[in-house]
């Protein structure tokens, strides 16, 4: 773990990140003090919808004001030029100059980024060819594909040769190929630069990063490493599928030993964190033979990002209740 | 181009994302690095070539010119053939005064850069585009001053092309003597630089109000209408109310005199015009600068002293008054723009 003070080494670092929209009775609280520590390499930036993932990126790129605490990008603040010299950045849902071609497009954000003009026609000319887009160099964007109009924004984040890649929702709208382009371009791209990639599709965060951060109501969860967060909530759910799942998962709720007991939308088995595994495996074989069920399995799996992030945004959500 | 990225990616310079050249480039440091204005040249030029059209260009001019036009149609009792070119000019200038001030560097002139300028901020936030620019390592400082020249440069070349036409068609329709056009250079100078004045004005408005406004179209509107209001309005409130426009000191807010004030003083610096009630009428009806009623004998054509000033105030004062206004309106949309938040 990061020392939480040190900024050296650290490609983003926040204090108290916080942003409040609003005043008086008004007032709300769309980021609040988040403590950023993103390392060199993939970062996730976890959260439902409205946590404040976007709200984060927007004060780290200088496109909306802080209202309190600090960001800075390698120890520079957060929203100054020698700040943004560092970063590329992709917006969810950009939008470009749709009558400009994909090369002109590169070439303007290269120029803006401090390229001279011979270079930055050379480097897009690069960067099409590296994300497949070279033949359409010379199409407007505006008759670009989904995916391709991602792949030449985050070309376009990348002209100026920055430290670091600031992602809000690079796949989000994209189909399952597009998607499938986007995430094996950017896992090669983290050879070359850092990338901090929001999402809400974990299982694409979970191919591509090693640390994450979840946050929800603009707070953070939990950030650390994926295998570290993974070891420590390994020990706590079991799955249960029987042929009445419905019923059991009622009668486990009720159980003192229980944490919490739920029937999974995707793979629709009873997901099951016991506050005392040991009662759970005495009394689960009675409960079976009471209820005359039929039991098809009963496992502890190693959790995927996506148990995990259902788990903790459940307990989160039921504290506050 | 396909041959010249062949050679490249055959030579030294492969095409492979491995081989960049990955380097942090370094932001300018200090005002006297060229870099600091190359960013800004850069955003100055796509602006512009956003604001240009031809087809918009020639539309524009024909707007411009159709109310000269039919000033300088208007007959004069004069024998060009038998008078010297200076006086040739002076008639010409007579004519194409009025329709200059109030129509070719007036309501034209203010509404087009009004209606080039409002989209530029407020359009690109709307869009999303902005989010994108602001990423990159310029600040929104040259941004803002990016856009702005380029309204401004857009701005000299119209009054130029317009300045020049009106010069040659008032000519061709009075004389068709290429040395009457020359001794009108002074008086087109005149209008020339009136025009920097007023396009400095009139970017300014336009760029805060893109600034300021989430909508282009709300930006776009507020500027015809002041445009509208003064160069029209004044003069209905002026003729309408009477005494109660100077008991009242309404010419402290009047756009369109203190604009008028400063046309004057152009062109009475560069003695382009010589007063005359025949033109100084139009003009005191519609901007208040001069009193209706003559001390000269009306029916002198030309005369020394013309109509009188009403004096409301000094013409420098009034030049520097809304010399002052434009830069704080500069300076009031930088300030938007660097605090505006940014997202779509």
């Amino acid at each position: 773990m990061i020392k939480k003070d040190s900024k050296t080494n650290l490609e983003i670092w926040s204090d108290k990140l916080t942003k409040i929209y609003g005043k008086g009775n008004e007032a709300l609280e769309a980021v609040s003090k988040i403590d950023l520590r993103v390392k060199p390499g993939i970062h996730g930036f976890l959260g439902p919808n409205g946590a404040g993932k976007t709200t984060t990126i927007n004060m780290l790129v200088g496109a909306i004001s802080i209202t309190e605490g600090s960001a800075e990008i390698r120890e520079r603040k957060a929203g100054t030029v020698a700040a943004k010299q560092l970063i590329g950045f992709l917006p969810q849902d950009p939008v470009f100059y749709e009558d400009m071609t994909g090369e002109e497009y590169l070439r303007y954000m290269g120029q803006l980024g401090g390229l001279q003009k011979k270079e930055a026609r050379l480097k897009a000319q690069q960067l099409l060819d590296f994300f497949n887009l070279f033949k359409a160099r010379n199409r407007e964007i505006g008759t670009y594909s989904g995916g391709e109009k991602q792949k030449v924004g985050i070309a376009g984040s990348l002209i100026h040769d920055p430290k670091v890649l600031i992602l809000d929702e690079p796949t989000a709208n994209l189909d399952p190929i597009g998607r499938a382009d986007v995430v094996k371009k950017i896992k090669e791209l983290s050879n070359r630069v850092s990338v901090f990639v929001s999402s809400h599709i974990l299982s694409e965060i979970e191919q591509m990063c090693e640390d994450v951060t979840m946050i929800d109501n603009g707070k953070i969860v939990i950030s650390d490493s994926i295998s570290n967060i993974k070891k420590s909530f390994i020990s706590d759910l079991y799955l249960l599928d029987t042929n009445m799942n419905e019923k059991l998962v009622d009668q486990l709720k009720d159980k003192k030993f229980i944490s919490k007991a739920r029937i999974d939308d995707l793979d629709g088995k009873i997901h099951i964190i016991p506050k005392d595994a040991e009662k759970l495996r005495e009394i689960l074989p009675q409960m079976l033979l009471k209820n005359k069920a039929k039991l098809y399995s009963f496992n502890q799996p190693e959790l995927s990002l996506q148990d995990i992030f259902m788990e903790i945004m459940t307990k989160e959500r039921g504290n506050k209740k | 181009m396909k041959k010249e990225y062949a050679e490249n990616t055959s030579g030294k310079i492969k095409s492979s994302f491995e081989k960049l050249n990955l380097k942090v480039i370094q932001p300018a440091k200090n005002w006297l690095s060229k870099n600091i204005f190359k960013r800004t040249a850069i955003i100055i030029k796509k602006t512009f070539l956003d604001i240009y059209s031809l087809k918009k260009i020639i539309i524009t001019l024909i707007a411009i010119l159709i109310f000269p036009l039919i000033f300088v149609l208007l007959p004069t009792a004069v024998d060009f053939g038998l008078i010297s070119p200076n006086h040739a000019a002076t008639i010409i200038g007579f004519a194409l005064i009025f329709p200059a001030f109030f129509w070719t560097l007036g309501l034209v002139y203010t509404i087009i850069i009004g209606t080039s300028g409002a989209p530029l901020i407020a359009e690109e936030v709307k869009s999303g585009t902005m989010l994108l620019l602001i990423s990159k390592p310029i600040s929104r400082i040259k941004i803002f001053i990016g856009k702005y020249m380029a309204v401004y440069f857009y701005g000299m070349i119209l009054s130029f092309f317009s300045i020049f036409l009106i010069g040659w068609i008032g000519v061709l329709a009075k004389s068709g003597n290429i040395d009457h056009f020359i001794s009108l250079i002074p008086f087109l100078t005149a209008l020339y630089i009136y025009s920097l004045f007023i396009l400095f004005l009139f970017t300014s408005i336009t760029m805060a109000f893109s600034s300021i406004f989430k909508k282009a179209r709300s930006a776009s509107i507020l500027i015809i209408f002041i445009s509208i209001f003064s160069y029209i309005a004044f003069f209905l409130i002026r003729t309408l109310t009477g005494q109660f426009y100077v008991t009242f000191q309404l010419y402290h807010f009047d756009l369109g005199y203190h604009l008028g004030n400063v046309f004057i003083l152009f062109v009475e610096a560069l003695n382009a015009v010589p007063p005359s009630i025949s033109w100084q009428t139009w003009f005191a009806t519609i901007t208040g600068v001069y009193n209706l009623t003559s001390t000269v004998d009306p029916d002198q054509n030309i005369n020394l002293g013309g109509l009188e000033k009403t004096n409301y105030y000094l013409p420098v004062f009034s030049l520097l008054i809304w010399i002052v206004i434009a830069a704080l309106l500069l300076l009031f949309g930088i300030l938007s723009l660097k605090k505006r938040e940014i997202s779509v």
